[in-house]
């Protein structure tokens, strides 16, 4: 494959197919895990792990596992590699494990694992696969990411880190003060609104954008017409002369 | 019993799991549908909010 | 205080307080995608208090009788994901063998609980808070009613939305979140219901 288009493969996972923006995939732990910054870079980097290994493994096995059982041999293999960075975070990251608790385990049943198995690795090379699966991860871990963002900022007032990932030292930024917090966005009730906040503004800007497609579509008709009825005034008064 | 028999049992019991599984998957897809029933597809309404993935358990019945 | 009190609260606490979709999140994509129509909002909520709670009788002795004694408890996920696949593809079969009239209710809502993480996030919660059998039974009724409630609840909301004029941008997914943000603000009030009873 050319370079031009693997690095349009590995794009449009983060734009194009964004799976939490634009497919709404995998919004359970959209909402649960993005309480925090750190958490939701976390998830997303577990997640990503997962869909990378799920999908190579399942492009290198797409010869050998009979089209009847698909789902199934997926499943299980999904399952187990999520079995397996569940074990690793418990044992190198135990504060992560216990703050992300059982949505480590719900990777099993995310809609976006099963759907890139199924529509993408199952049918392309392995290489292919890990860049989709790759832009996949990155483009889920980016849309938890903006979303724990607002809900940091707004719920706590600024960010901390260093209290997931206790290998790098403590450290807060306060941006707004203690008094001006509204700790409501660290609540379920936060999740929902920010993630119905950034649908409706992604909405906007494409409604424009269609609109402005539309509108130029539109001149561009127009501009045709009066050329033709030019052109056809032009042959009638050369006719007449 | 020793430790060996349970480990034994509940291997078994997984592989157990797993075939259960695979055949009850394979029984469902090929049983056809009942009268009245043989039009039922995955239409936009369901899965409109999940796209594709959601649905993708029975695509291939919804194929047929 | 006696078992069976103890049991319907906890069963009235997993279903209000701690509400499966408002405030565990578990199932937001039925919740978002199946509830457009209330009559498809009952099947699949119908169909996940079926499954839940067979999952639940399933995977508790599963995992303290047959996993643990064997030592290979870590591999709790995978056995409770081919429980549950195999659970829906049986539940699936028997109802299209031999009864059409279920069958057309609830046939196209069964395949779609297996990727649906209420079933899942119950079975590994229980096990995770090291629940009693009682305690597992209550937490997977209570989660799967819970589930029932709201997503019929919010069905019945959206399809007034449908006819509403919503901004344009809000129509569609915006606005059944933001809708979804209020009803997770009443279910705060609920909160401490319970707080002066030993559960």
């Amino acid at each position: 494959m050319a370079k031009g288009k693997t690095k349009q493969n590995f794009l449009k996972g983060i734009v194009i197919e964004n799976p939490l923006f634009v497919s709404i995939l995998g919004t359970c732990p959209a909402l649960a895990t993005t309480k925090t910054l750190e958490a939701a870079l976390g998830m997303g980097i577990l997640f990503t792990i997962v869909l990378v290994c799920s999908n190579m493994l399942v492009s290198l096995l797409r010869k050998l596992i009979p089209e009847e059982i698909r789902t199934p041999a997926y499943i299980v293999i999904i399952a187990t590699f999520v079995t397996i960075v569940k074990m690793l975070t418990n044992a190198f990251l135990p504060e992560l494990y216990s703050s992300l608790g059982v949505f480590i385990s719900l990777i099993v049943v995310n809609c976006i694992v099963l759907g890139r198995a199924e529509a993408y690795a199952s049918k392309n090379k392995v290489f292919d696969s890990l860049i989709d699966a790759l832009g996949m991860g990155v483009g889920y871990t980016l849309a938890l990411l903006s979303m724990a963002f607002f809900r940091e900022l707004l719920g706590t007032g600024g960010f901390t880190i260093g209290q997931i990932f206790t290998f790098i030292p403590k450290a807060k930024l306060t941006i707004i003060p203690a008094p001006y917090t509204i700790s409501l966005f660290s609540n379920p009730v936060g999740a929902f609104i920010v993630f119905g906040l950034i649908l409706a503004v992604l909405a906007f800007i494409k409604n424009r954008k269609d609109e402005y497609k539309a509108y130029l579509v539109k001149q561009e008709k127009i501009k045709k017409q009066q050329e033709a009825l030019a052109a056809q005034q032009a042959n009638t008064d050369g006719g007449n002369k | 019993m020793s430790k060996e028999i349970y480990l034994v049992i509940g291997i078994s019991v997984l592989v157990l799991l797993l075939i259960t599984f695979i055949v009850s998957f394979v029984l469902y897809v090929k049983t056809p549908a009942p009268k009245g029933c043989e039009d039922m597809k995955i239409s936009e309404e369901k899965c409109a909010s999940c796209s594709h993935s959601e649905c993708s358990f029975y695509k291939k019945e919804g194929q047929e | 205080m006696s078992i069976f009190v103890s049991f319907i609260l906890a069963i009235i606490s997993s279903m209000l307080i701690d509400n499966v979709v408002l405030s565990r999140f578990y199932g937001i994509c039925p919740f978002l995608g199946v509830s457009k129509k209330v009559k498809s909002s009952l099947g699949m909520g119908i169909a996940v208090v079926f499954v839940i709670i067979l999952a639940t009788l399933i995977c508790w002795p599963l995992y303290n009788f047959i996993l643990v004694p064997a030592g290979i408890a870590f591999m709790d996920t995978v056995a409770y994901i081919l429980v549950i696949a195999s659970l829906v593809q049986l539940v699936g079969l028997f109802i299209k063998k031999f009864s059409p009239t279920l069958y057309k209710n609830l046939g196209i809502y069964l395949p779609l609980i297996t990727t649906n993480c209420a079933v899942l996030g119950v079975a590994q919660g229980n096990t995770d808070q090291g629940f009693t059998f009682l305690q597992s039974l209550a937490n997977g009724i209570g989660t799967s009613v819970g589930f029932l409630a709201i997503i019929v609840v919010f069905s019945c909301i959206r399809v007034r939305l449908e006819s509403a004029n919503t901004p344009k941008a809000f129509k569609g997914l915006p606005i059944a979140l933001i809708t979804a943000a209020i009803m997770a603000l009443a279910f705060i009030g609920l909160q401490g219901l319970f707080s002066g009873i030993q559960l």
